[in-house]
């Protein structure tokens, strides 16, 4: 008797984790990302050209790459942030074509940090991105990310 | 029992009677000398090494993923340069006991030949022991000159754990490449 209650408990937990796991899903199916052309593409891109680096959730760390997770689409709201996400030479020099990086760069800032993407966000365009990385920051990227982080707003 | 005593003391009365102590070191001089000899002799030594495996191969057991994973031409293996864990005591997915495995690390795609489709691997090395030196591959499929730092194998990609010595590289499966880029 205790074990067919236990089985029972264990449906029970099973089809409530299903129910939760299901509508989390769809939250974020329903999540619209501006500027992301294909989500897919881009989560395969992330993982060739930056997750080496960055690890698989963006955290990074601060002596080798960088985080981005809670961090990356604060850079939007300082002047020349939005410049300097196109200008990194991580993002600058990476080989993909214009189209594929817009893609997967408007893709990140939805992916590792959503809650700082200003409201008006207007998307990276594959016309931008070529005109960033054709100036990308060489040896002072570590002055420059120091410079535009120090000037996020406090909160 | 008699019977045994007597024949023993005649064989032993015997053999004295018949040798000398100098004939017994002169028997063991040739002896040694014979043994010391005789593993010079070409005695199907070859089966011991070239012929045979140095590992015992190692299979995952499912067609999805063939091969000897103690072998360099295992698919996952395609851009892989250094010592295969698989035969540091470690396993394809995992690093051997006393090691770390660097969270920095070279991705790359190689080919499943079960599905003929392009799996995103990656190759974490472990780190914090010297070097295993057991199974060294080097296949560089895709690896991309020094200049290309985060596609290119030659670098220690040790650098994000504890310690920056290497041990031996994992070939991990991250994920499934897309049949049609955008």
């Amino acid at each position: 008797m205790t074990s067919l209650w236990r089985a029972g408990a264990v449906m029970l937990a099973g089809a409530v984790l299903a129910l939760v796991s299901g509508r989390a899903a769809t939250a974020q199916g329903t999540g619209i990302m501006a500027g992301v052309v294909d989500a897919r593409q881009a989560h395969e891109d992330y993982m060739l050209k930056c997750q080496g680096c960055h690890r698989p959730d963006g955290s990074g760390d601060d002596r080798t790459a960088p985080p981005m997770r809670d961090t990356v689409a604060r850079f939007l709201g300082v002047p020349g942030g939005r410049a300097f996400l196109g200008r990194v030479p991580g993002v600058a020099t990476t080989n993909l074509d214009d189209r594929r990086l817009t893609n997967l760069l408007n893709w990140t800032l939805y992916r590792f940090d959503p809650a700082h993407v200003p409201a008006g966000f207007a998307p990276y365009t594959p016309e931008e991105i070529g005109r960033l990385r054709a100036d990308p920051i060489r040896l002072d990227r570590v002055e420059t990310r120091a410079r535009l982080v120090a000037a996020f707003p406090q909160r | 029992m008699i019977g045994f005593d007597k024949l023993a003391e005649r064989l032993t009365r015997s053999v004295a009677r018949q040798s000398s102590r100098r004939s017994l070191l002169a028997l063991l001089g040739a002896g040694i000398t014979g043994a010391a000899a005789f593993p010079v002799l070409p005695v199907a030594r070859a089966a011991g090494h070239a012929g045979g495996p140095a590992h015992q191969p190692v299979t995952s057991g499912n067609p999805q993923d063939p091969g000897d994973r103690t072998s360099c031409d295992y698919w996952r293996y395609c851009a892989i340069d250094g010592f295969l864990c698989t035969c540091c005591g470690g396993s394809v997915n995992a690093c051997p006991p006393g090691t770390e495995m660097s969270p920095i690390t070279w991705i790359g795609t190689c080919t499943n030949p079960a599905d003929n489709r392009a799996y995103i691997i990656s190759y974490n090395d472990c780190c914090g022991v010297s070097s295993c030196g057991q199974c060294l591959c080097n296949r560089n499929e895709g690896d991309r000159p020094q200049v290309r730092p985060q596609s290119n194998n030659d670098y220690n990609w040790c650098i994000g754990a504890q310690s920056s010595v290497y041990n031996c590289s994992t070939a991990v499966i991250v994920g499934l490449a897309l049949d049609k880029p955008l």
